[in-house]
This record gives structure tokens, C-alpha cells and sequence, in this order.
């Protein structure tokens, strides 16, 4: 490891040894699946004796071989060098590749901890631009903090922006505490909760199969009472998992204001800092998850240009905020796009019926359904369809005034886009048969590949209106 | 709001109907097929009617209110049968455009110009072959980068004068 000089001459420099390991762990990580299936085909294939442990052994000590070597080859061909125009990086053993991304197109310079990263007290580096590729252009998976720093001063823009430590310039927040908590506890993320419940359905629905062979008449109230335990206890489970789910991805959430930077820093077991050019942040999406609307919390999200494959944590800006504090946490962090998302006006009255319209009819069609399986408690599904719609027709509103576009919408969480109208992507305005006739249309303003702000039957007039102000 | 003024080529009736047959025409030849070998009342003929209405009435219609047309600001698109879409895509936000051309398309000469922006992509099919390339290129003249639009070289006015 080559000692950083403020001088930028094109001095070589190469990674922390440390990249020998983190190297291997990938190779390793990546032919995990079939390594496995090989040594685990090999001990219970046949008998299980000495010779197949020994293949078996065999098998694996070649395949963590064959990572070492990759890990070995990696680290021993890739090497960076600061040039006064460009970051020069070159890796690959067999097929070489060269990149060079130009000082001024760094938009930037992500860096992670991960355990092993931990472990020896290196970074992990991601050299943004906005090619919009996932993970960096560059990557480096091994620095050591004087080589970061070096990095950061390289760009052209550092110096005025860049604080010399890790002091912080401007405000800064962070999650911890009795926030960090609530945050977790209301964090309901159904990526977790649905796939557990659907596995813990399906083999509770296979015991249900056998008993039913057994004693098919008997078992069923008993069965009843432990299907609703085994849902009660499944939906525990799944809220469990979400809150220590959470809690590992945005325990010491920490959100600075650096200049014309977001610096976002958060997670446990895999620590990341991400720097955000604020000229990318393109809206601030305020979700109202359906556990934290009742107690007026929200996360704050942000759609960025170029981060659209990223992970969605990396796009979160602050996990919890109450609702009426949104407006004075953008003003502090992001007064670019800061906007109340209170006061807005909801479409005209005669739309109602139209929100209510078509999740009726599902209700309907399911209760129709239904019925002829479980009678007339099938009328939920009618009562939920007529709920929804009522939810949604109260959820939609919007506002445009000062360039400033707002619109407020419900699938499951309520979701309010602020954004100024100038930052769109492009805007639609639809208008069905009916909505003609209705003199009402929708209006659609695409911000980014996870944004778009969609608000249904507007006043034909006024939707027009903003199309062509927009 | 008065609507875009350029339209597809005419040819694109053509090639709709021809797409609303292929697909009709799978549905009830399968309609046929379940007909023969299950028996029961003759429901393909529901398919018929429908996929004739359709082949007769929708690439009309579609053609119809099909409109596009290149301003000072964007791309101005409407298109849609029963819903009517009005989508402006403006310069600054245009990423790249290519043009790409199917089985159909290549069987008739035409072409589709695609636009591409951060949030996603918007088509502007079946133009005559040429005025498709032609379209192309201007439109990667035409799209600008925020800092040039910002600096207030609107180089963009006096191109799409011309």
C-alpha cells in the first residue's frame, strides 16, 4: 500500500491485501450454490463412507482453491491511479479491463463496510456516475482510509464542498433510540412478511392434508383453533422478522447536509455511507406506511437519477419523521425540493363514485365467488372493495403552484410526491370514454423509474390546465 | 388544447389489422378447437364477432387519434382507442432514441422511433421507414443536457423552426 501524497502525480496504486480475502469470499459466495450441491451430492449420493467424506473433502478444498486463486489473480491485477484529469482503473488477469472515469463526471463516492470490511478496517468504494449501472462504475472493495480520503480530494469539487475530517458541515440527523425503535416496529415490510406467510401456509395446508386422511370429521373445529393460532403466531413471527429486518438496515441512520451533497450513512451488520449530489435528487416521496399513518409517522424516500437499480434503503433519505414536521426536515436538509404535504385539494366531488367504482366491483366479484364457499360472511370482500375505495378517494389530492407539484395517493401505504414540476421525466394526461363525457381526466407525472405521480379524475379543465403548464 | 398535428404512416392500419386477425384468430380457432372435441353450445362464435368488430374498428380509431409532433419544448404524443393519452416528453429529459423495426414493420417499410428518458421509454411506431431515421436523428439533435438549457443556449428553436 503506497502512502498518499497530496501531489496528484499518476503514482500507482493498489488495493489493501485485505482484497485478497474479500476477493475469495466473493468467488467463494458466488459458486456457493453449485460447490454445495456438488459436496452434498457427494456425501449423500451413495453410502456414506470414508471414501465418499473424502471426495467430498476433495471437492470442497478444490473449490475453495479455485476462490483463493481467483481472489489471489483479482487483487494482483487490479490497480487505480489518480490522474490530473481522470481515475485510471485497471483489473483482470486474462481479459483486461480499463476504465477511466473523468474527475468531473464523478457524481459520487459511495463508500460501504461490510463484516469483512470491518474485520480489517478497510472501505468498501463505489465511483459514482451517472451511467445509472448497479454498484460503481469502479468499484474498489478494499481502502484504507487515507485512500478514501485521497479519493474524495481528487475531485474537482471537493475542495469546496468537502469538509478536511468527518466533521459535519451541516445539519445533521440520526435515527436512534426511541425512534429507531418505533421506526422498527412500524416498519411492516411486506417484502418479509408476505413470502413467510405464504411458506407458513403452505405447510400448515399440507398438515391440514394429512389430518384430513385421519380423522376428517373430528379434527375440524380442534384444526380450526390451531390454524387461528398458527396465523396469530405466523403474524408475530413475520412482524419480528420486520422490526430485527429494519433495525439490522437502519440502525445509526444518520443523514448530514454537506454542501451540494447528501451524505446518508445507516445499517448494522453492513455499515454504508452514500453520497447523494443533491442535483440528482429529482422527489421526495412521503409514505405512510399503513402501521405509522395512525400515529402521523412517515419515511421519507427520494427518487434519484441514475439509482434506480440501487437497494431500496439506499434511496430512503429518513426512515420516520412525523407528517407535520416534513415541511421544517426539508427545509433543514433539502429546501431544493421542500414542499408541505398538507393543505392539498382533493379532486371534484363527482369523482367519488369513481374511486368507489371499480374496488367495488372487485369486492363484488370476489363476494359472488365466495359465496358459494363460506355463505353470507363472503360479504366482507364486498364491504373491504367499498372501504378501499372510500380510503383511496380520501387519500387523493394534489396541488401545483409555484412550479411546485404535490399529489397524494394510496395503494397500501399513502404516499405523497413532492417534487418541483420542472424535474419530471414527462407528464401524461389520460381521459377514458366515460371520463369525456364526465368532463374529468387523470393526470401522470413520471419523475424517475420508481416515481410517478398519478392522481385519477381531475377536473378536465384543471388537469389540462397543468398539462400545459407542467 | 389542440392536438398534435403529424400522423403515422397509413400504412399502420394495415399492419393493425393484421395484428387484431393474428390474435383473434388464435382465440377462436382455440374457441373451434374446445368446440369440436368438448361439444356444448357454440361460444366461438363470440370471438368471431368481437375480433371482427375489432379488426374493422380499432386500427381506425387508433389511427385516427394517433398524433404526434416535435415543438420548443418536446415530444408531443396522443394516442389511445377508448382512453386518449396526451404524454409531453421535453428535450432536456431525453436520454437516447433508437429506431427498431419488427416483422410486420420490415414486411411494410416502416419503423418504430423510441424515446428513452430516466423514468422510462415512450414509442412512436410504424412511421414510414425513413422519416423514422430522419426523426431519429433529430431528436438526438433536438435533445439537449440540462446544463446547455440552463446556460440558455436554446439551440432547439431555431432547429425546429426549420
Amino acid at each position: 500500500m503506497s502512502e498518499p501524497t497530496p501531489t496528484s502525480g499518476p503514482e500507482e496504486r493498489r488495493l489493501h491485501p485485505s482484497a485478497l480475502v474479500i476477493f475469495s469470499a466473493d468467488a467463494l459466495r458466488n459458486a456457493a450454490f453449485p460447490l454445495i450441491v456438488i459436496v452434498g451430492a457427494t456425501l449423500f449420493g451413495g453410502s456414506l463412507d470414508t471414501g465418499a467424506l473424502l471426495r467430498a473433502a476433495i471437492y470442497g478444498g478444490v473449490g475453495l482453491a479455485i476462490a483463493v486463486t481467483v481472489g489471489v489473480v483479482r487483487y494482483q491485477s487490479t490497480r487505480y491511479y489518480i490522474g490530473p484529469e481522470a481515475i485510471h482503473y485497471v483489473t483482470g488477469a486474462l481479459s483486461k479491463k480499463v476504465t477511466d472515469v473523468r474527475l468531473d463526471r464523478i457524481q459520487a463516492i459511495d463508500v460501504h463496510q461490510g463484516p469483512l470490511q470491518r474485520a480489517f478496517g478497510v472501505f468498501s468504494v463505489d465511483i459514482q456516475t451517472g451511467a445509472g449501472k448497479k454498484g460503481g462504475e469502479i468499484a474498489l472493495p478494499a481502502l484504507v482510509p487515507d485512500a478514501v480520503e485521497e479519493l474524495r480530494a481528487a475531485r474537482p469539487q471537493a475542495t469546496s464542498t468537502e469538509p478536511a475530517g468527518d466533521e459535519p458541515a451541516g445539519p445533521s440527523r440520526r435515527l436512534a433510540g426511541r425512534d429507531l425503535a418505533i421506526a422498527a416496529l412500524t416498519a411492516g415490510q411486506l417484502g418479509i412478511v408476505v413470502p413467510v406467510l405464504a411458506g407458513a401456509g403452505q405447510v400448515l395446508q399440507q398438515l391440514f392434508d394429512e389430518r384430513r386422511g385421519e380423522e376428517a370429521v373430528r379434527a375440524l373445529p380442534h384444526s380450526t383453533m390451531v390454524i387461528v393460532l398458527a396465523v396469530i403466531g405466523i403474524v408475530v413471527l413475520a412482524w419480528l422478522l420486520s422490526t430485527a429486518g429494519a433495525v439490522i438496515a437502519f440502525g445509526g441512520f444518520t443523514v448530514l447536509r454537506d454542501g451540494d451533497r447528501l451524505r446518508i450513512r445507516r445499517g448494522v451488520v453492513q455499515r454504508s455511507e452514500a453520497t447523494v449530489p443533491v442535483g440528482r435528487v429529482r422527489a421526495v416521496r412521503v409514505v405512510e406506511g399503513i402501521f405509522r399513518r395512525p400515529f402521523g409517522l412517515a419515511a421519507l424516500t427520494v427518487e434519484i437519477t441514475g439509482y434506480a437499480d440501487e437497494a431500496s434503503a439506499a434511496r430512503t433519505l429518513f426512515p420516520l419523521v412525523r407528517v407535520r414536521d416534513v415541511r421544517a426536515f426539508l427545509d433543514e436538509f433539502l429546501p431544493e425540493l421542500a414542499d408541505d404535504p398538507s393543505g392539498l385539494e382533493p379532486p371534484p366531488p363527482r369523482a367519488y363514485r369513481r374511486y368507489l367504482l371499480l374496488p367495488t366491483l372487485l369486492g363484488l366479484a370476489v363476494t359472488v365467488g365466495a359465496w358459494f364457499v363460506v355463505g353470507p360472511y363472503a360479504i366482507v370482500a364486498l364491504i373491504f372493495g367499498l372501504a378501499y375505495g372510500q380510503a383511496r378517494w380520501r387519500a387523493a389530492a394534489w396541488r401545483l403552484a409555484d412550479g411546485r407539484l404535490a399529489v397524494r395517493s394510496m395503494l397500501l401505504a399513502r404516499t405523497t410526491v413532492l417534487a418541483p414540476a420542472g424535474f419530471r421525466e414527462s407528464h401524461t394526461l389520460a381521459q377514458n370514454y366515460f371520463q369525456r363525457r364526465a368532463a374529468l381526466a387523470d393526470l401522470e407525472v413520471a419523475f424517475g423509474k420508481q416515481t410517478t405521480a398519478r392522481i385519477r379524475h381531475l377536473e378536465a379543465t384543471d388537469a389540462q390546465a397543468a398539462w400545459s403548464a407542467l | 388544447m389542440s392536438p398534435p398535428s403529424r400522423r403515422l404512416s397509413p400504412v399502420a392500419r394495415r399492419v393493425w389489422m393484421l395484428t387484431q386477425l393474428a390474435f383473434w384468430g388464435a382465440v377462436t380457432v382455440a374457441a373451434v378447437i374446445v368446440f369440436i372435441s368438448a361439444g356444448g353450445r357454440p361460444w366461438f362464435l363470440i370471438p368471431l364477432l368481437v375480433g371482427v368488430t375489432a379488426t374493422i374498428s380499432v386500427p381506425r380509431l387508433r389511427w385516427a387519434r394517433w398524433r404526434w409532433d416535435i415543438n420548443e419544448e418536446g415530444i408531443d404524443i396522443q394516442h389511445g382507442t377508448l382512453a386518449i393519452n396526451r404524454t409531453l416528453v421535453p428535450w432536456v429529459r431525453v436520454q437516447h432514441v433508437d429506431t427498431r423495426r419488427g416483422l410486420f414493420e420490415q414486411a411494410f417499410g416502416l419503423s418504430t422511433v423510441v424515446v428513452h428518458t430516466a423514468a422510462g421509454s415512450h414509442t412512436i411506431p410504424l412511421l414510414p421507414a425513413q422519416e423514422a431515421d430522419e426523426l431519429r436523428t433529430r431528436i438526438a439533435g433536438l435533445a439537449r443536457t440540462e446544463e446547455v438549457a440552463d446556460a440558455g443556449l436554446e439551440r432547439a428553436d431555431a432547429d425546429v423552426g426549420a
